[in-house]
């Protein structure tokens, strides 16, 4: 029972995983905390229900579909507010990205409703010695790690992603060396909103009814503390970070639930805040930052 | 020169008492004027910590809340010790208490971090603080507390009444002079330049032996029991209930961050500008547009932000810097 559960844990961990690497893309570049983050996630569960609804694609293909979106409104959003916010104090842009949050869900809130929605992919089922998994989930499972992986190549290994790298190092010593940095400040906020909208997609794969314009508030905390995990800036760390979490809140649930006379879904919810207070206080630098 | 330091004080004791007059002579506006003390409170509490630190308390309606739990828990537990209107007493200090423990707790823990990983840490509150009180099933879990009952038995049907419908407005006037006056006291205090200087420049204030958390610890804790003793008296003791799902609501940190940005944070004027246009445009825009008040407000603070960082306050310095009226507004 205990170790299929963490089986589970671990699958989800690896949507957590890709959940938080957008956040910790932004952070680490422009030093920015996405503090609206969840409403992206829930943006693009809204795009894999819609488009399994409507046209009936299913949700592994919606996901190109999330990544055009986010990156667009990252684009748009960054043009129109951060690019003016990036010398302000930090104030202003915990409070614009908060405010852009909070834009998105009440948007969502008049297109589809306050209603909790949800939808069903039915690929068959895995069936292990210690557990049976719907192969949708691994699906989750293996399309995360490919999108992590092609991440990492695209920064490791590209022009690209070697003048990103540059910029994080030196922000002076990169427009020196010729490097646009408004431009890849833009792109690097596109990214990040894309892959969270993208792990959006994925994430309605363990969720079935739990679509509604306010599930990201949940989801922000979750990422916190997986980044806060993974030491903030490093989208890598990040992605080890959700495997972690994932194994930390399905193990708790299990053991939370032998407690008579609570309900353990809600107190998981409070461990994860006490994770995240508790890194914060012994390592804020996170337990796979460097430093 | 004491005119000069008394003046934005006395400006905001004069909003209140207008406020105060209006609410007295026509019954009909007694409502609206609690609904806009509310909001100018509210500002108020919250910009004691964001205006002074320049920091984001994310998790603020959460000590909004606590205090709202603090008292209900005082008169549901203590209405049989027949100790008459002294319950009310015991329902504001547990309201302070629980809230100066939490912001000690939570504050203690995130204030030694600096700008962002504090925004982290704070906004997890209300949500961990609201699973932590529905899973754990305790001070009534998701079903919350109701007061009605033993307020009734404690203080007779007629008295309860007006406890609900006319003091607990009282109350809240009596809160936001306080916290004026708290603000007041901060801003021409050594925490209050201490806490300026930390705004301005965290190293800097360092280098200088200004112990930084200290003096925004001090803040948060005051900003957070203010916060306590407004969700005492217009969530418990005007509602006579709380429920979880309604008390750890976050549009309530929005509407405080509105209500700072758009009348100048760090200003004593600020909140009660910002709290009295958005308390009328609030009231005038559930009215014309029901349900879309926050995919109005959001917009506005970006713009806020990107146009007018200084609010209403900062704007109006600007235009009288110079002029005799530049040492009234402080």
């Amino acid at each position: 029972m205990l170790s299929g559960n963490l089986l589970n844990g671990i699958i989800l961990g690896a949507v957590y995983g890709l959940m938080t690497m957008g956040l910790s893309l932004i952070f680490g570049v422009l030093k920015v905390v996405n503090v609206g983050h969840g409403a992206f996630i829930m943006l693009g569960a809204y795009v894999a229900y819609w488009m399994f609804t409507l046209f009936g694609l299913a949700p592994i293909l919606s996901v190109p579909i999330g990544l055009i979106l986010g990156m667009a409104l990252g684009f748009l959003f960054f043009y129109l507010v951060m690019k003016r916010l990036l010398d302000a104090p930090e104030l202003s842009t915990l409070l614009a990205t908060f405010a852009i949050g909070i834009f998105l869900e009440e948007i969502a809130k008049v297109v589809w409703g306050p209603d909790f929605r949800g939808y069903s992919w039915d690929v068959g089922t895995l069936h292990l010695p210690i557990a049976t998994i719907p192969m949708a989930k691994i699906y989750a499972l293996l399309s995360s790690i490919a999108i992590a992986i092609a991440l990492y190549l695209w920064f490791k290994k590209t022009r690209a992603g070697t003048a990103l790298r540059c910029l994080v190092e030196d922000k002076e010593g990169a427009r020196v060396c010729g490097i646009n940095v408004t431009g890849f400040y833009a792109l690097s906020f596109a990214l990040g909103l894309g892959f969270t909208v993208l792990s959006g997609v994925l994430l309605t794969l363990f969720i079935p009814v739990g679509i509604s314009p306010y599930m990201g508030g949940i989801y922000t905390l979750k990422a916190f503390v997986i980044a806060v995990l993974g030491g903030l800036a490093s989208p890598w760390g990040a992605f080890f970070g959700g495997f972690i979490f994932g194994l930390v809140e399905n193990g708790s649930y299990s053991l939370l639930g032998l407690i008579p006379n609570v309900e353990p879904f809600s107190l998981t919810q409070f461990v994860a805040f006490m994770v995240l207070l508790v890194i914060l206080l012994v390592k804020p630098e996170g337990l796979l930052g460097e430093k | 020169m004491i005119f000069q330091k008394y003046s934005s004080f006395l400006l905001a004791l004069i909003v209140f008492a207008v406020l105060f007059a209006i609410g007295m002579v026509s019954p009909s506006m007694w409502q609206p004027i609690a609904l806009i003390m509310f909001y100018i409170a509210m500002g108020q509490a919250f910009n004691i910590f964001m205006g002074m630190t320049g920091y984001v308390n994310f998790g603020y309606v959460a000590f909004l809340a606590i205090g709202s739990y603090g008292m209900a828990l005082g008169v549901s537990r203590f209405y049989q010790t027949g100790i008459g209107l002294w319950l009310l007493f015991v329902g504001f200090a547990l309201a302070i208490v629980m809230a100066a423990i939490l912001s000690l707790l939570v504050g203690g823990i995130a204030l030694r971090l600096r700008g962002a990983y504090f925004a982290i840490a704070t906004i997890g509150v209300n949500e961990g603080l609201k699973y932590l009180i529905e899973g754990g099933k305790f001070w009534g879990g998701s079903e919350g507390i109701i007061i009605s009952k033993p307020m009734r038995a404690t203080f007779g049907r007629h008295l309860a009444n007006s406890l609900s419908t006319f003091w607990a407005d009282v109350f809240l006037f009596i809160i936001a002079l306080l916290a004026a006056y708290l603000t007041f006291r901060f801003m021409h205090s050594r925490v209050g330049y201490a806490l300026t200087a930390v705004r301005e420049d965290e190293d800097a204030a360092k280098v200088m032996g200004v112990n930084a958390t200290k003096y925004k610890l001090i803040a948060f804790i005051v900003s957070s029991c203010v916060a306590g003793l407004i969700g005492a008296t217009t969530w418990c003791l005007k509602s006579t209930y709380v429920f979880p799902e309604d008390v750890f609501e976050i549009s309530y940190t929005v509407e405080a961050i509105v209500i700072v940005m758009l009348g100048g944070s760090g200003t004593l004027l600020g909140p009660i500008i910002g709290g009295l246009i958005y308390g009328i445009c609030k009231y005038w825009l559930a009215v014309l547009l029901p349900g879309l008040q926050l995919l109005i407000l959001a917009p506005l603070i970006i713009l806020i932000i990107v146009a007018f960082p200084g609010g209403i306050v900062g704007v109006i310095r600007e235009r009288i810097r110079g002029t005799v009226l530049d040492q009234v507004i402080v």
